[in-house]
């Protein structure tokens, strides 16, 4: 079941409902509507700028003591997944590119988890979503128009939705700890975390995983 | 120690933090297949619904939208622990404004296809506890209290006055979660 579900939809009691030899995260926003012309209009709406929501999803790989093992040169090269270092070595875990505007519809950046390739070594992989600079250019997610982020297994179930802007608890909040999957013996494992952040740096969160 | 309720009464528990732990221990039944207990959180607003059904914590659904009530995940044999098993641990100061009252529910998962009942799992309890310090507010033993039943609405926090207050339900149904999910839907 998704976490969040169509009016009417019936809770689905069956367990083992997802594939998860493959999960997708994806990320979706639209792009920033122009401000109101004039500096009249611009105070009135508060804002100041016009800059571009620039939302990213990030992924940690934790080893069974949930640190980040590699961290890369300057996390380039190593076991954390952004917009500097696109794919993992191993090629079981890749961005599909840095979306900086949020064009397109759908899924406007993902990340694409190989689960059944991926090394013993990693045991967790967490998923944060950051908005970009977002303190420096006084973006929240309450501004964003239509930002989500989701889960999809190997099959395209739904696992996991939060819409970012609609939601209160996000209001304010530039980044968050979105989810993780683990593994359980041999299987892996799906869980929504939905944990709001005031960090616009998936890098703070980051230091909660570094040795 | 713990303080053991009767069924229905109720106490104040002044706390924020409390888990509900459910145990049982591994064995199978005469069909071969494991007991597979499932703890369940219906967080329910005035009217006793389900504001929306993100709000049914479960093993499908493992953190409530406030971020009140979260799963420790799911145990399908009982192998997890010799205590608790399934956990789900409630912060009473994240509940949505709108929640009321959070009931727990334990079920087993597919009783009907294994012909299975609560009399038959080996050690299982359910039980509510003070996530500081451990102390039992109140605890069943399943496999007395409900020997012939398959689904317990074990107990419910509620709020009163500003207060988190509990009530031991113990209602037991021989039917599955989803006879609980009718009740609560909207």
């Amino acid at each position: 079941m998704a976490i969040k579900l169509q009016k009417g939809q019936t809770i689905n009691l069956e367990k083992g409902l997802y594939t998860l030899s493959q999960v997708t995260v994806g990320l979706g926003w639209d792009v920033r509507q122009a401000p109101p012309k004039g500096m009249l209009g611009r105070l009135l709406s508060g804002q100041q700028e016009d800059e571009d929501y620039d939302l990213d999803a990030v992924a940690f790989l934790l080893d069974e003591s949930g640190k980040v093992r590699n961290l890369g040169e300057k996390l380039v090269g190593g076991d954390v997944i952004f917009f500097n270092n696109l794919q993992h070595p191993s090629g079981t875990i890749w961005l599909t590119g840095d979306n900086r505007t949020g064009a397109g519809e759908g899924d406007d950046e993902q990340i694409i988890v190989r689960l059944d390739a991926m090394s013993p070594a990693v045991q967790r992989i967490l998923f944060v979503v950051q908005i970009y600079q977002g303190k420096q250019k006084n973006q929240h997610f309450g501004m964003v128009e239509n930002a989500f982020i989701r889960a999809v297994d190997a099959k395209g179930t739904e696992m996991a939705r939060y819409d970012i802007s609609g939601d209160a608890s996000f209001n304010g909040k530039c980044s968050m700890i979105f989810a993780e999957v683990y593994r359980k013996g041999a299987d892996w494992k799906f869980r929504a975390i939905g944990d709001p952040q005031e960090t616009d740096s998936f890098v703070d969160i980051l230091r909660n995983y570094v040795r | 120690m713990g303080i053991s309720l009767v069924k229905g009464q109720k106490v104040n528990i002044g706390l924020t933090k409390v888990g509900v732990g459910l145990g049982w221990d591994p064995n199978q039944s005469g069909s071969g297949d494991d007991y597979d207990l499932d703890a369940s959180a219906f967080l329910l607003d005035s009217r006793k619904k389900l504001p929306n059904e993100s709000c049914f914590v479960f093993y499908n659904n493992q953190t409530s939208p406030d971020g009140a009530v979260i799963s420790s995940g799911d145990d399908t044999t009982g192998g997890s622990s010799d205590g608790d098993d399934e956990t789900l641990m409630v912060d009473l100061s994240k509940v949505n404004p709108q929640v009321e009252e959070i009931v727990f529910v334990v079920s087993i998962y597919e009783f009907d296809v294994r012909k299975q009942n609560f009399g038959q799992v080996r050690n299982s309890f359910i039980r509510i506890y003070n996530a500081a310090t451990n102390e039992e507010i109140c605890k069943y033993e399943l496999g007395e209290d409900f020997s012939i039943e398959t689904c317990i609405e074990f107990g419910r926090l509620y709020r009163r006055e500003g207060q988190w207050r509990f009530e031991a339900m113990g209602i037991g149904y021989n039917g599955g979660l989803q006879t609980v999910v009718n009740k609560y839907a909207s």
